[in-house]
């Protein structure tokens, strides 16, 4: 595909809900989801009969031995329609690692091919009890044993090594991800529904924490913790007629693994050269620039992402995102700034896989944001790492 | 000898551990366009082939330190910490990445582009799994 987005501009969210984000709780997921799906429903202006179609992506992504339960510490698009008691006409889950900006294409599809008229996109995170991603195997068939007998496993020390990587070739250090965590838990710390919810998180702390895979911390990954979004998408016809301002989806750009490696090996320069594809399809299919964006929601689930991001998507040089960041460049409180983590992003809520970033550019762009809502017409989260992952312009003046 | 996780060979990777055991390092080649792969795919990533038929032929095992990091919690059991991983890009063939222990250990000070050549750990009587040693400018 090449030039605009066929649907550009003819999909809005018109609705959302999220839960509170904690780390734990006793209730079922499904619980969960079915009360933030309904008031996202009411936020609409809707009533559940009137949702036709539901999306999402259900995976619990832990490398600990948790058996996923639907309803219970993961949550269908399948069980949510059945449990909701509307009329689905079209129910479709995402398989793959780009959750998110994925299970949100599909909510596009369905709606602009009008395989439904009323769209649930839902996301529901779950933290199990016992050790999240500890893994007590003491033998790996399959894939894994390509990796896990050298003691390579879970996410966490491949990104060390591209955080590491970043690092060593462009100058960066621990003071500069102290940066942009601190910016995040800032902005967390704002948020009533966070967990990190008056809890900011001070340079000092953050350079006081030990690594646990260098150059990383705890602080540089998001926590495990419950929370559901729900959005509700519809045509911008139909749009028209809901309560709140429409919010539309411009474009999107999607980026896939370009070399065969043994599992989780996820590299600096594979993710820089898959991302240059992904940016240039987003850009492509908005019709707009990085330029015209006033506000870049970017993924940072781990810190060094955020760097990552703000490079591919074209907003400061490569190897320049951890200087960008020093000076002020997503600092929340500079209004010409991007504000990249000014909806507190995954270090600053906990482990949403991409809430966080939907959810604020919808509430800046439909005028919701509230004490923390900047002057923003056009917007761009990302979801994953650019090989893997997404991102989505959104506007709230389509052209 | 260990209380490290063991891998399980099976039919896509019985030459590469057996060869692991010897201490020598034998990667799927595909039998169609000659290219390295690993791990081995039921197509070859490079050609496509969906009949690669991989054989298993001994490369340098020498290589460049592309990254690294220090782990200082594994999620693994059976692994004392801290060690050092070091992503190595192999001189066999372009793209062709390994992830290994640095067997020097983890205070070993380390520069991107630092030459290494793969060493080999028993984990018990029939395996070996592969790691990689400092190797000075070759």
């Amino acid at each position: 595909m090449s030039g605009l987005f066929a649907a550009h501009n003819r999909i809005a969210v018109v609705g959302y809900a999220h839960s509170d984000v904690v780390r734990r709780t006793a209730e079922p997921l499904g619980i969960t989801a079915l009360r933030t799906a309904r008031a996202a429903i009411e936020d609409a202006g809707l009533t559940p009969e009137q949702i036709d179609g539901f999306t999402s992506s259900s995976l619990l992504p832990s490398s600990g031995e948790h058996e996923a339960q639907d309803g219970i510490s993961v949550v269908t698009s399948d069980w949510l329609a059945k449990h909701l008691g509307g009329h689905a006409h079209y129910v479709a889950g995402f398989q793959g690692i780009g959750q998110l900006t994925g299970s949100l294409s599909l909510a596009i599809s369905t709606l602009a091919s009008g395989a439904a008229d009323y769209v649930l996109l839902h996301r529901a995170l779950h933290n199990p009890a016992g050790k999240y991603n500890d893994n007590p195997m003491t033998e790996f068939a399959g894939d894994q044993q390509w990796s896990a007998p050298q003691g390579f496993f879970g996410a966490l020390p491949a990104i060390a090594m591209v955080c590491n990587e970043y690092c060593q070739r462009y100058g960066a250090d621990r003071e500069s991800l102290a940066d942009l965590v601190v910016e995040a838990r800032k902005n967390g710390a704002r948020l009533p529904w966070s967990y990190w919810h008056d809890k900011p998180l001070t340079r000092e702390a953050y350079l006081a924490e030990p690594p646990i895979n260098d150059p990383m911390s705890r602080l540089d990954c998001d926590i495990p913790v419950q929370g559901v979004g729900v959005f509700i998408l519809t045509t911008a016809e139909r749009a028209r007629d809901l309560p709140n301002k429409p919010v539309y989806i411009s474009g999107q750009g999607f980026g896939y693994p370009l070399h065969h490696r043994i599992p989780l090996h996820w590299t600096l320069d594979e993710m820089m050269e898959a991302g240059e594809g992904l940016a240039r399809r987003l850009w492509e299919s908005s019709g707009l620039g990085p330029g015209d964006i006033d506000t870049a929601q970017v993924y940072d689930a781990f810190s060094p992402f955020v760097y990552i991001w703000l490079e591919v998507l074209g907003f400061c040089p490569v190897g320049e995102a951890h200087r960008f960041v020093r000076d002020g460049g997503i600092d929340s409180d500079i209004p010409e700034s991007l504000g990249a983590l000014s909806g507190g992003g995954a270090i600053g809520n906990g482990r949403l896989h991409g809430l966080p970033q939907l959810l604020e550019c919808y509430l800046q762009l439909s005028g919701r944001a509230g004490e923390r809502q900047r002057p923003t017409t056009n917007a761009v989260m990302s979801y994953s790492a650019p090989h893997f992952g997404g991102a989505v312009v959104l506007t709230n003046d389509p052209v | 000898m260990t209380n490290r996780p063991l891998p399980v060979p099976d039919e896509t990777s019985a030459p590469y551990w057996a060869a692991c055991a010897e201490h020598v390092l034998k990667l799927p080649r595909c039998s169609s366009c000659g290219e390295f792969t690993l791990p081995p795919d039921v197509t070859c990533p490079h050609c496509q082939s969906p009949e690669p038929d991989f054989t298993f032929e001994p490369v340098s095992g020498r290589g460049k330190v592309r990254t690294w990091t220090v782990i200082r919690h594994s999620f693994l059991s059976g692994f004392e910490v801290p060690f050092l991983l070091v992503d190595v890009e192999l001189d066999d063939q372009p793209h062709i990445r390994m992830v290994g222990r640095l067997v020097d250990g983890p205070e070993t000070p380390l520069r991107i582009g630092d030459r290494v050549a793969v060493a080999f750990e028993d984990l018990s009587s029939d395996i070996a799994v592969p790691a990689f040693t400092l190797a000075g400018a070759s």
